[in-house]
């Protein structure tokens, strides 16, 4: 593998901010968390997945450094917690502020991406 | 997660039937929980109490736990690996990591004592973005890599010099609520 192919992280951006508008239209019609935004949630969780599996390929081929490996570590065991964690403190609350928090996730996942762009320039956007 | 024994102060609910809030009190037994002998779930037996963790609390703790991950993270990786290029903005990356984390666990934890050390840690933040911010617009040679709160918390969409806004607003609230709950409850008691 040369590179990490810049279609998934462009895919989890966009699925990110979808995410996070359609959680906040939930939240401005005062809906609570439901299984259409999980089923998202899950969506992007699978997508980071594959991502985090590309970009451990690419470190395993030899395919160049990061210019901080401890921080792109950081960030491949961070990122799948990412929609686990929306997932789960969204669902404990009752209120439209559950979907609220999956906006927050979706939101994170999209700047995420750039972030893993700017450490390690060869995962492209 | 439950409230210090100390601020359940015997509430009238204690006197009247079960499953009835006393009247003029339903804020006691939402922010102070429920009184002795009372089910700890409501009749619909929902578990859910209200307290800084609940409703917008969701989402406050949600960024201050992203932020207090992410900068004590950044920190210790900082520390561990280059310590000496810039020792000034990582101690400061360091402190805001530690502020954050205190924030979180009291924001979520949401007793009375809780709340009053999330004040003061919010207010840190607040004060600590404002210096950092100022400092490292000034003095840009202390601060040759950024910390969370170089320029105002501008590597991150700013967030870092909202979020102590917000949370001292949120804790505002519920110092209010609580303190309008206690009159009515003293109210109530003086009634029955």
């Amino acid at each position: 593998m040369a590179s990490v192919n810049g279609a998934v992280p462009t895919t989890i951006i966009v699925a990110g901010l979808a995410l996070a508008a359609y959680a906040l239209l939930m939240t401005a019609l005062n809906r609570r968390m439901g299984l259409v935004l999980l089923a998202a949630l899950g969506v992007l969780e699978v997508l980071l997945l594959v991502l985090i599996g590309l970009v451990a390929a690419r470190l395993a081929s030899g395919g160049g450094r990061p210019a901080s490996l401890p921080t792109l570590i950081g960030y491949l065991v961070a990122m799948p917690l990412v929609p686990l964690a929306a997932g789960f403190w969204g669902l404990l609350e009752r209120s439209r502020w559950g979907s609220a928090v999956v906006a927050v996730g979706g939101l994170v996942a999209a700047v995420l991406m750039v972030r893993l762009h700017e450490i390690w320039p060869a995962i492209h956007v | 997660m439950s409230e210090p024994s100390r601020d359940s102060r015997p509430a009238p609910a204690s006197r009247a039937p079960e499953d009835m809030p006393a009247p003029g009190a339903p804020e006691v037994t939402g922010v102070t929980g429920p009184a002795p002998g009372a089910p700890a779930a409501g009749p619909a037996g929902k578990p859910q109490r209200d307290s800084t963790r609940t409703g917008p609390g969701r989402v406050l703790v949600a960024v201050y736990g992203l932020f207090a991950l992410s900068a004590t993270a950044r920190a210790v990786v900082q520390i561990a690996t280059k310590f000496s290029h810039a020792p000034v903005a990582y101690l400061l990356s360091a402190l805001a990591g530690v502020v954050y984390v205190v924030a979180t666990v009291t924001l979520a934890a949401g007793g009375p004592l809780a709340r009053r050390i999330a004040v003061v840690a919010i207010s840190v933040e607040l004060a600590g973005v404002l210096a950092v911010g100022t400092w490292s617009l000034a003095d840009k040679a202390t601060f040759p890599d950024a910390t969370v709160w170089s320029g105002y918390g501008s590597g991150y969409g700013y967030v870092p010099l909202v979020l102590p806004v917000f949370g001292l607003l949120w804790l505002r609230y519920w110092s209010r609520r609580h303190r309008r709950g206690l009159t009515a409850a003293a109210r109530g008691s003086e009634r029955a």
